[in-house]
């Protein structure tokens, strides 16, 4: 039982908004797992003349700037930053939780301390913060994906810890603690059952803000770095030709955004079928 | 012709096309005349309130009037285009709802709250409804009606909101007034003052009234013919003394026998005093308690002292005795509790258990001393882990006090849901699955599964309806006699207290006012304010007078 005693089907199928994006993102999932198995040729490989528009018999979508085959590329393009989006923000929320629910359980000095470090992250500008996070520490999957994780913690902090709080002065709670349970075993046991609604959509939410960071920052070319596939810098390769071809950036930028709408769409129902409208509005966060 | 004439009403939840609708209201009808006031009593969940609202053509979401006719005037209102209802709500149909806080805005002082009805209804200036609010104020008798003008919903107490909220229903001299459950959120002597001006208006104005409420004695009280509602239908209707006293319906019967009177007879008599030799279980002696200011950085520069909320208690409590503790909120009553099961620590006195001094909170003391000590909340819902299973809910602690697992304290968790009259059925559902009597049941289950020698039970009833508090406390009575545990009982309902209390003690503002045997604390008071509390549980007349003198004198 997730919650509310409404089946998982149910929670996902809860408006045709929640469906079409359950399905985007589950299209988009399939492809990436599967993609390596579908892909006609190599996605590093030069098999073509450069910028061959789509249509082509050999190459469905054509080519790109130095040959290597779209339709390839596109869809082996989300497999790193899916990746990264999902451990990063995964890490964040898991240990984002223990944080929020043990500060607001113990309160205090602890709170205080925890809040106020968390506020200070929140005050740098994300992007500032993610560049010179890679600018320092190199480009690579492991860095992008510990930035990641860095960058969300602070939020998944505080929308966790905020719910928390209101499930803290409830009897139950003082039930357990004169019971003589241990603090640890009042958080684990007792609250975080209870606020598992907010994590779970407070992941969904943080991974399509997350997957799109990832693409910004392989655009700007401080993420994934080629030639490995990757939508955000295929977009970048791009637009030295986008009046020429402006497939070259439509097509990645088609997939980005289905992804980010699909997650989109679906965390929203997710929440709403939740009750958790509180949980609404965090996009960008 | 009659005021308001409503016919066969139906409202339904869910979707009213389909099967699984749920009737909320079904095929209801009844009249009100000009001036007279109509009491409409049920249990929660039984239409009540959404007959109420359909009063006013309206429905919560989810909900819809799928049939009858409500007929204001002669005209039926659920057929009247929007801004026809905008006319009559608020103007000539205004609606008092339960909670005060909630029915005033935050952001705005309520003043202006009550101008604006008067400038959307009467088009007066801002500077002539400034003036005739103030009228109001004083109307409802709000002292300094100009002070109150200016304050924020919180800056007020419940009863001041309660009577901004009154003023606003009647800025517009409305024809009907209905009043949802007005003075559930209040205390008891304040309900009657609030209760006291509703009578005088309508008096004075000739409005009539739909008074709404769960308690059966204050439709005895305030009106002259009664509905009983049950499950959307009504069960019973008459005047209001002969339902009272003589009620026809099994409904109505169990309704009013239901009642824990203040002025009943006390059944059974207190334990014999030649107890009281013995060492008391429980002596709670000049017992002060005071909130630490919270920790903030201003707080260092400008330390402030915050108010005693218990101030110098003493009180014994002896073995498989039941003291009760009675007082309004804010009296201390619950923190007191608190103190006991070590939630908190006292601010000065000693708390002495069993010959030892407990003044510690609870992980200063030891897994034995936590255990003969349980104690059961108010609110059962949130009391139980919405996340486990009653069988983990009744198992845990055993496991805790006893190190009993597995099949031998699913055993003792299924006999101790027989003590509390529940089927083992329930082990594999979630609290959230029970009826709010059940949680109780089974809170109360929870605390019994630690073997304790003193149960203290925080206004363990008064979330629950009438007839499920009698069951409520007739499984916690049986269960006590039979573990023979002491209990500190905490109420603000004293017919509740008379029911259970061997001792009663009366607390106001964190001052012990009076303490002793359950019947003379009840037969002989010797405070005003005990004959305060009394007069208004038993809603008598007489109320006013008291209520003056206590005022005058305050806590000795």
């Amino acid at each position: 039982m997730l919650v509310n005693d409404k089946s998982l089907f149910s929670i996902l199928t809860h408006s045709p908004g929640t469906a079409i994006g359950v399905a985007l993102v589950s299209l988009h999932l399939l492809n990436a797992i599967f993609a390596p198995l579908l892909i006609p040729y190599g996605p590093t490989q030069l098999v073509g003349t450069p910028i061959l528009p789509p249509g082509h018999p050999d190459f469905l979508l054509g080519t790109d700037v130095i040959g290597r085959d779209y339709v390839s590329r596109l869809m082996m393009g989300g497999r790193t930053s899916i990746t990264v989006a999902m451990i990063g923000v995964l890490g964040a929320v898991l240990i984002g939780t223990f944080f929020a629910v043990s500060t607001a359980y113990i309160g205090g000095l602890y709170d205080d301390v925890v809040m106020r470090i968390v506020d200070t992250k929140l005050s740098i500008p994300g992007i500032l913060f993610v560049a010179l996070f890679v600018v320092g520490f190199g480009r690579s999957a492991t860095v992008l994906t510990v930035v990641i994780g860095l960058s969300y913690f602070p939020g998944a902090v505080r929308t966790i810890r905020a719910q928390t709080l209101t499930q803290v002065p409830l009897a139950y709670v003082k039930a357990a603690r004169l019971r003589g349970e241990s603090a640890l075993s009042i958080i684990f046991r007792e609250l975080t059952p209870n606020v598992i609604e907010v994590v779970v959509v407070e992941f969904a939410i943080r991974t399509s803000s997350a997957i799109l960071i990832v693409s910004a920052l392989s655009f700007l070319g401080l993420g994934i770095a080629p030639p490995t596939p990757d939508w955000g810098l295929m977009v970048s390769e791009g637009v030295g030709q986008i009046y020429a071809a402006p497939w070259l950036i439509l097509l990645p930028a088609f997939f980005i955004s289905t992804l980010v709408v699909g997650l989109n769409f679906a965390s929203d129902g997710l929440a709403n079928a939740l009750g958790l409208d509180a949980a609404r509005g965090l996009h960008g966060g | 012709m009659a005021l308001l004439d409503v016919r066969n009403l139906q409202v339904a939840y869910g979707d009213p096309s389909s099967d699984d609708r749920t009737m909320a209201v079904d095929d209801v009808s009844f009249t009100v005349d000009k001036g007279e006031t109509l009491g409409i009593v049920g249990e929660s969940g039984c239409g009540k309130s959404t007959v109420a609202r359909a009063l006013m053509a309206y429905c919560r979401t989810g909900g819809t009037i799928v049939g009858g006719e409500v007929l204001f005037d002669g005209r039926d209102i659920l057929h009247f285009k929007d801004e026809q209802i905008r006319g009559l709500r608020g103007s000539r149909i205004a609606m008092v709802p339960q909670d005060p806080l909630t029915s005033l805005t935050y952001h705005m002082k309520v003043g202006p709250q009550v101008d604006e009805i008067l400038r959307i209804h009467q088009e007066l200036d801002a500077k002539a409804a400034r003036l005739y609010t103030v009228k109001l104020f004083e109307g409802t008798n709000l002292p300094a009606p100009e002070k109150i003008y200016d304050r924020y919903p919180h800056e007020n107490s419940g009863g001041q909101r309660q009577r901004v909220v009154i003023a606003g229903a009647l800025a517009c001299e409305p024809d009907l007034l209905i009043l949802d459950e007005p003075t559930t959120a209040l205390d008891t002597t304040t309900e009657m003052q609030v209760l006291k001006l509703v009578k005088e208006l309508r008096d004075r104005l000739g409005t009539a009234l739909v008074y709404i409420t769960h308690d059966l004695t204050l439709t005895d009280y305030m009106c002259e013919n009664i509905l009983v509602m049950r499950a959307g239908k009504i069960v019973e209707r008459g005047k209001a003394s002969s339902i009272f006293s003589a009620p026809q319906s099994d409904y109505g019967k169990m309704l009013v026998s239901a009642i824990p009177r203040v002025d009943a007879d006390i059944a059974e008599t207190s334990p014999p005093a030649n107890q009281s030799t013995e060492a008391p279980l429980l002596t709670v002696d000049r017992l002060s308690f005071r909130y630490r200011q919270r920790w903030s950085v201003g707080a260092l520069f400008n330390p402030k002292k915050e108010p005693l909320v218990a101030d110098d208690v003493s009180f014994d409590i002896r073995r498989g005795q039941t003291l009760g503790l009675v007082g309004e909120s804010g009296s201390g009553k619950s923190t007191i509790a608190n103190v006991i099961a070590g939630l908190l620590a006292p601010t000065s006195g000693t708390v002495t258990f069993d010959g030892d001094a407990i003044g510690m909170i609870d992980k200063h003391r030891s897994a034995e001393l936590r255990r003969r000590i349980q104690i059961i909340f108010q609110d059962p819902l949130s009391s139980l882990n919405p996340r486990r299973r009653i069988e983990t809910i009744l198992t845990r602690p055993q496991e805790i006090f006893f190190g009993i697992r597995g099949s031998v304290a699913r055993d003792r968790a299924v006999e101790l849901l027989e003590d509390v009259e529940l089927s083992a059925d329930l082990l594999k559902r979630f609290p959230r699955q029970l009826s709010g009597g059940q949680q109780q049941r089974v809170a109360i289950a929870r605390a019994f599964a630690a073997k304790p020698d003193l149960i203290l039970c925080d206004e363990i009833t008064s979330a629950l309806d009438v007839s499920v508090q009698a069951h409520v406390l007739n499984v916690l009575k049986g269960i006590q006699s039979k573990t023979g545990a002491a209990c500190l009982f905490i109420s603000h309902d004293l017919g509740v207290v008379k029911q259970v209390a061997d001792e009663t003690v009366v607390l106001m503002k964190g001052k012990v006012v009076e303490s002793g045997a359950t019947v003379t604390v009840f037969e002989k008071p010797s405070h005003d304010y005990t004959r305060l509390l009394l007069a208004a549980a038993s809603r008598r007349e007489d109320y006013a007078d008291v209520s003056n003198s206590v005022e005058t004198a305050g806590p000795q």
